[in-house]
This record gives structure tokens, C-alpha cells and sequence, in this order.
């Protein structure tokens, strides 16, 4: 036995030692291979995403060099304490590709997905492959926190089932939303969807108590007209960066260095995001056409990211209103430490937003401003984690000093965050964070059941209007 | 060569999906394109100009006329070869009228 270990680290260690970018080359490369793809196509995409790893860290340090010293002076002279820098989605989406175990939770959740067609518990087949990290980062909180490996996959395992039942129950609203035929298969399994139990919470007050709110709805494409680039990367970069050199009292070259690092470090996340899905895409690819093959023509519909949804320009005029509302919470909220910047422009708030309010404005942005500090806690919260993770996979600059840390402040799926920090803690043995997971979860579940009940009235009211209109 | 615009939610994923597979497809169809990757909210009248094919997912509502033609590319998304066929066939009727 001890051979064998022995023999396998010999083989193994270098390569492990070798660290996460050329382990993931090496992986991704021969697993899409395995699945069919050419070799210099599958070689192709690994070394996307060894680029893509190495271009986020490259930025990442960019951006918390600039910006260290000047939110160390923005908290003495303001008193309040938002030390985490804000990177958004991207750096995040690449650091968790950047860890085996996605493809781990990526096999569990195919699984998962092809079991619950074959027992029809659900009528949609997720091709995301690529928002698998969302999954996965949610499983490597809870580990951080001191889950092991099969709590982690259990607690996955719920998520994942209830977010494919939730693609079910959004599919009519999609047709609603999108005007589309019966026959269109678009749905999504995304994660940002899982906060819509909330939304609804929310929504059936809002009708009780200020349904005259909704006549002051307005033209959400015309108001995105006349923001115009001032919603963009590196416009919000830019002006953040101005904010914050202002407040922390700098000189103003440095508040125009702050601000123009700010441009160019929000606008390279994306660009460099767009590397590593390159990366992902032989993967999707094999994975679709594998679980194709053992469908034999069943019609499903097709869960996709999110934003075959984006050209409503309620989740862009939600997302602008609540940008400057965003920015206001996160620097009066207790105990939040994170001062928005990439995440700011909140586009893992506002579709869930427009799937439950069918794009009632005012209430999208009512209800986004009362959920907004649950997303600003989870960042707070998955902040070390989040530097952990980006340590271990190489993508965090040495240089800086003790206690910097990256986060995300609209991060999807938020309560699932705190449900991985209370399962992780409950797995060290502490009898309380055992009872409060206990009951996070049971709660969660309930919360879903009444969710999906309120969808499946919803979904008979339109089948109701379809017949009538064909009577 | 044929100027295309294809936009989603972030510029990252879904649009370069259909970025990729557009000049793959047209290329093996002997088609010199090239497709642009944009955050729908970017979109503005500007960045619509040179661009002859608008290649959306779903119609969008972009708060401006568009006046080239709009194929909805989102069955490439898919990744099912008969389902995306119907696109990158309008797409060549397209390119065929422009030449």
C-alpha cells in the first residue's frame, strides 16, 4: 500500500508542486480531449485558462497595490472600515475554475441533473457548464469553514436540486418576459434565480401595502439611453476611483492615478474573462453532447446563463438606479466591510428582481434597496474565503501586506453563502452552529416550498389566459 | 468582410459563444465575418455604426431604431448543431444579400 502512495506521489507531487495554472493546462487539455475535442483545440483551451489565471492575478495586483494605502486612509479619515476591494465577478468566476474541485462538483452536478430527468422530477437539461462555479465556490466556502468534502457535496447536492426545479418553475415567466413562443426551450439554472423565494416575500407585501407605487413606473430604455457610457467599466472605475482619493483626502495626481487604475483594472476583468470561458467551452461542449446522447430526443428545455434575459432594460435601469442606493448602504450598514467597486453595477441582483416583479420598475428597485445589505454581509463574510482561494490557486500578489482582502459585493446566490459558512462551521462539532445550520436549512427549503407554490399558481394563471385566448 | 454585432448580459459568456460558432460556421461556408462580443447595455447607436448583421439573443430593447437586419442567434446557445442550423442559414441569406 505504502508503494503504492509512494509511487503516485513521485508521479503526482511535481506536478502538484508545479501549482494551479499548469495543473488545470494539463487537466482541462486532456479532459477535453477525452471527450472528443482535437488535441490542439482541447491544448488550446487549457492554455486559456493558465493565461486567464495569470492575467487576473497580474490585475488583481494592479488594483489592490493602488488601492491599499488609500482605503487604509479613507477608513482613518471617514471612520468607517471598508477595507476589502471590491473586484466583481470575474477575478472569482477565474480563481474557482483556477481549483480542481470544480470539476469534481461540475461530474456531481451533471449527475445530479441526468438523475432528475430520468425520474422526471424536472424537465430541463443545463448546458451552463461554465456557472458550475457558482456551485463549486459555494462547496469551497463551506470547506473553508471546516465542512469535509461530503458535507459539502450533500449541501451542493440540495442547492443544485432546487435550482433545477427553479428553472422549471421560471419557464413560463421567460415566455412572459421574452414573448416567445411555447416551443422556445430557453431556461436557466443560474444561481442569482435562488434569491427569488425572498423577492416574492417581498413582492406579496409590496401588494398588500403600496401597490399605487406602480404607476410611477417609467421608461427603463430611455433612462439607460441618457446614462450612457457612465454605466460602463471603465466610467465607474474611474469615478469610484475619484470618490475614494477624495475621501481618503489624496493629492490629485493621486486621485487621478487611483481613478484611471481603476478604468483599467474593471474593464481587463472582463476582457480577461472572456479568455477562460474560451477555456471552458470544449468541456461544455463534451458535456452536452454526452448527456445528448442518453436523451435519446426527449424535448427539454435548455438551461442557460442568465442573460438571454439582458435585453429587458429593466435589469439595466434597476442596475443603475441602485448602483449610487448600493454605494449610500454599503457605507452606513454595521459589519459591512466592503466598499463597492466591480460588483457595483449589480447584474447578480436584478434579473431575479425582474422575474419575480415581471419588470415592475419601481418594485425592482424598492425591493433590490431593502435585499441590497444581504449581498453586502455575504461579501463581508466570504471575503477570506475568497482570499484564501485566490492564494491557493497563485492569483494573489505576495507583496501586499497582512490582512488585504479581495471580495465580491453582489455576489449570487448570498444566502446559500451563509448557509455554507453555517454548515461549515457546524461540521467542527459546535452544538450551536449545528442547531442554526439545522434550521438555516430547513428554513431555506420551506422558503422554496411556499416559493414554488406562489409559481405554480402563477404558471396556472397563464395557462388559463392561453386557453382562453384559443377558445 | 462582413461586420456583425452579437451582445449578452456580461460581453463575456453567451456572446462569445455565438461569436465563436458564427465565424467557425461562416468560415466553413467560405464567408470572410467577423463578430463583435458586447455587454447589451453598451449597445448604443454609435457602436451600431459599419456593423451590417445585428446578431442578438432575444430581441432586445435597446431604447433606439436598429435599421440592419436582426437574426436571433440565441438557438446557438444550445450547442445542438440542428437547433443553431436555422440561424447560420438566415445569417448566409443575410450575407448573400449584403454581397
Amino acid at each position: 500500500m505504502n508503494g503504492i502512495i509512494d509511487f503516485a506521489n513521485t508521479i503526482f507531487k511535481p506536478i502538484i508542486d508545479l501549482g494551479a495554472a499548469p495543473i488545470m493546462l494539463i487537466v482541462l487539455t486532456l479532459l477535453a480531449w477525452a471527450l472528443g475535442v482535437k488535441f490542439t483545440k482541447a491544448l488550446e483551451g487549457g492554455i486559456k485558462l493558465a493565461i486567464a489565471l495569470t492575467g487576473i492575478s497580474a490585475i488583481i495586483n494592479i488594483l489592490t497595490t493602488a488601492y491599499q494605502a488609500p482605503l487604509d486612509a479613507f477608513v482613518k479619515s471617514t471612520g468607517i472600515s471598508l477595507s476589502i476591494t471590491d473586484v466583481g465577478w470575474a477575478p472569482l468566476a477565474t480563481i474557482t475554475w483556477g481549483s480542481p474541485y470544480t470539476l469534481f462538483f461540475l461530474l456531481i452536478m451533471v449527475i445530479l441533473n441526468l438523475v432528475m430527468l430520468s425520474l422526471k422530477w424536472t424537465n430541463t437539461l443545463d448546458v451552463d457548464v461554465f456557472d458550475i462555479w457558482h456551485i463549486s465556490f459555494t462547496a469551497l466556502m463551506a470547506m473553508y469553514f471546516g465542512a469535509n468534502l461530503l458535507v459539502a457535496t450533500v449541501l451542493i447536492l440540495i442547492i443544485g436540486a432546487l435550482k433545477i426545479i427553479n428553472s422549471d418553475l421560471m419557464k413560463p415567466t421567460f415566455n412572459d418576459l421574452l414573448d416567445a413562443p411555447d416551443d422556445n426551450p430557453m431556461t436557466t439554472t443560474h444561481l442569482n434565480y435562488m434569491m427569488n423565494p425572498i423577492i416574492m416575500l417581498f413582492d406579496k407585501i409590496f401588494d398588500k401595502v403600496f401597490p399605487w407605487l406602480d404607476k410611477y413606473d417609467f421608461d427603463s430604455a430611455e433612462l439607460n439611453k441618457r446614462i450612457g457610457f457612465w454605466g460602463s467599466h471603465f466610467a465607474i472605475g474611474c469615478y469610484l476611483g475619484v470618490f475614494i482619493g477624495l475621501v481618503a483626502r489624496q493629492d490629485p495626481k493621486e486621485i487621478l492615478t487611483l481613478a484611471f487604475t481603476g478604468g483599467v483594472c474593471l474593464q481587463l476583468f472582463s476582457q480577461i474573462g472572456s479568455w477562460f470561458i474560451e477555456a471552458v467551452e470544449p468541456l461544455s461542449q463534451g458535456v452536452t453532447d454526452l448527456a445528448n446522447k442518453h436523451l435519446h430526443g426527449r424535448k427539454l428545455n435548455i438551461g442557460l446563463d442568465w442573460p438571454f434575459i439582458a435585453g429587458r432594460a429593466e435589469i439595466w435601469a434597476a442596475a443603475n438606479v441602485l448602483a449610487p442606493i448600493m454605494l449610500l448602504e454599503a457605507l452606513v450598514l454595521p459589519g459591512n466591510h466592503i466598499l463597492p467597486l466591480g460588483g457595483i453595477i449589480a447584474m447578480g441582483v436584478t434579473p431575479a428582481l425582474l422575474v419575480v416583479t415581471r419588470g415592475k420598475i419601481i418594485r425592482m428597485i424598492v425591493i433590490g434597496a431593502i435585499e441590497m445589505p444581504i449581498f453586502l454581509w455575504a461579501g463581508t463574510l466570504s471575503a477570506p474565503f475568497v482570499t484564501n482561494v485566490a492564494k491557493t490557486v497563485g492569483a494573489f500578489p505576495s507583496g501586499l501586506k497582512a490582512g488585504t482582502q479581495i471580495a465580491e459585493s453582489t455576489k449570487e446566490g448570498p444566502i446559500e453563502q451563509y448557509l455554507a459558512y453555517l454548515v461549515g462551521k457546524a461540521s467542527t462539532g459546535e452544538i450551536t452552529f449545528m442547531l442554526y445550520a439545522l434550521l438555516a436549512l430547513v428554513a431555506y427549503v420551506l422558503l422554496f416550498w411556499w416559493y414554488s407554490k406562489q409559481m405554480k399558481k402563477r404558471n396556472a394563471e397563464y395557462a388559463a389566459a392561453k386557453a382562453a385566448k384559443e377558445a | 468582410m462582413i461586420k456583425m454585432l452579437t451582445a449578452c448580459g456580461a460581453g463575456v459568456n453567451s456572446s462569445h459563444q455565438i461569436k465563436d460558432a458564427v465565424e467557425t460556421e461562416m468560415k466553413n461556408r467560405g464567408y470572410d465575418v467577423s463578430v463583435n462580443a458586447q455587454m447589451i447595455k453598451d449597445v448604443n447607436p454609435d457602436m451600431m455604426k459599419g456593423v451590417q448583421i445585428f446578431l442578438p439573443i432575444n430581441h432586445p430593447d435597446l431604447g433606439f431604431d436598429i435599421s440592419i437586419p436582426e437574426i436571433d442567434a440565441g438557438a446557438i446557445l444550445y450547442r445542438m448543431p440542428a437547433m443553431a442550423k436555422p440561424v447560420y442559414d438566415k445569417i448566409e441569406e443575410e450575407i448573400k444579400k449584403i454581397q
